[in-house]
């Protein structure tokens, strides 16, 4: 009951960004819903599994916070380089 | 664990949606971001049932390996190069080292930079292979005889020269049939002249240096 | 009595993380400069997120080393996407 409550207004909220990434036609409009999307469901992890008391999910939720901030910094230096050349 | 069903299936929902953009999506850029939005989709549905080894195997190998290896590949693969003389760029036109290119060359607007004949072409060039997400780069050779052979072993796609008698400034060769369409659509024929040369595996592989006379003696007659 | 103090509290932190997501994401769809909605993004993902820790945080003690790290992790890396996203996308618009 309580986790619906939280969980489902922070669902609603990713939606948002998703649409974007659908309708943009910017790179760096994608990209920065893409960061957007990969930082509220890292979030919606998190706090699933603090809700549940499930350790194993929150240490997931933890790595994937930070890992999906470098994998987004090299495809944010891929995508310049290729804007240059 | 029973009421937190309903928002799974919710999420659930989200992950064909996803799916959906990528394969509908005509850019490689924009469906390689689109992949990283369902990597991270997936993830999550993923530890919301509780597969926690499998999400994070997802977000690693899927999301990050994944993108990291298809944006390398995507971007030395989609490119057209394009072999020309040392001599007839001018000093500011990009090259094909995009370090170079990073630092204030292209941000100083020269005039007569601009009014340069090549670089009306280049941006014409460019203007139209963005339309197949291709990008152009140039290779700067010193003589003509390194450029054909260059062509002839297949280290570039096509050699973009001054045309001396011809009705067009530039005369631009490839060796790849479907560029050379490409650009009789898109391009008009008094900017520039299209040829299209056939070079054969054998050509390219058995390419021997004494060729060089006949090949110069060919592109001194263009 | 005190536990209904915590609860309000952590839901209360909660509830501000929640809204901050909204205000910051809602500015996402519209016509504004991409630094501008980079801004308020930035500014939603990261203190929101951390409200919304700090809320769990405060409602759940129990888990403290996972919600501290996960700050951590919010307030540096995203702080660094941010400056590096900016970075690179108004490099690309200069060449243009």
């Amino acid at each position: 009951m309580h986790s619906n409550i939280i969980i489902i207004p922070m669902m609603v909220a990713l939606l948002i960004p998703f649409y974007e990434a659908y309708r943009d036609d910017n790179v760096w409009q994608k990209l920065l819903a893409f960061s957007s999307i990969a930082c509220k469901t890292a979030l919606i992890t998190l706090v699933a599994s603090v809700l549940r008391d499930d350790w194993m999910i929150g240490v997931v939720g933890v790595l994937i916070l930070s890992v999906g901030n470098a994998g987004l910094m090299l495809l944010a230096h891929i995508v310049k380089r290729v804007n240059e050349a | 664990m029973s009421n937190g069903s309903f928002y799974i299936d919710a999420i659930a929902l989200l992950l064909p949606l996803s799916a959906a953009m990528v394969v509908t999506q005509a850019n490689p850029y924009y469906s390689l971001i689109t992949r990283g939005i369902l990597g991270a989709v997936a993830a999550l549905i993923y530890t919301l049932l509780g597969a926690a080894d499998v999400a994070l195997t997802e977000a690693l190998v899927g999301t990050l390996l994944a993108i990291a290896l298809y944006a390398v590949a995507v971007r030395s693969s989609l490119v057209m190069r394009l072999g020309v003389l040392q001599d007839e760029v001018p000093k500011n036109a990009a090259t094909s080292t995009p370090d170079h290119a990073g630092e204030g060359t292209g941000n100083r607007t020269d005039d007569e930079a601009i009014a340069h004949p090549f670089n009306q072409l280049l941006t014409e060039l460019r203007t139209l292979f963005n339309q197949y997400h291709l990008r152009v780069e140039l290779v700067p050779y010193d003589n003509p005889q390194l450029l054909h052979q260059a062509l002839l072993q297949k280290d570039i796609h096509a050699t973009c020269v001054h045309a001396s008698i011809a009705a067009a400034p530039y005369q631009l060769t490839t060796r790849v049939r479907r560029l050379y369409e490409i650009l009789q659509a898109g391009l008009s024929p008094d900017l520039i002249q299209l040829n299209h040369v056939t070079v054969s595996d054998a050509a390219a592989s058995h390419y021997q240096p004494s060729d060089i006379g006949s090949v110069l003696v060919g592109e001194e007659k263009s | 009595m005190t536990e209904n103090i915590t609860s309000f509290v952590g839901y209360a932190f909660i509830a501000l993380g929640i809204f901050l997501w909204f205000w910051g994401t809602s500015f996402l769809p519209r016509k504004r400069s991409l630094l501008f909605k980079l801004h308020t993004l930035s500014v939603s993902d990261i203190l929101g997120s951390i409200a919304i820790i700090i809320g769990l945080l405060v409602k759940l003690p129990s888990e403290w080393p996972l919600l501290i790290l996960a700050i951590f992790s919010l307030a540096i890396w995203n702080t660094i996407l941010g400056y590096v996203l900016a970075y690179c996308s108004s490099a690309g618009v200069d060449h243009e």
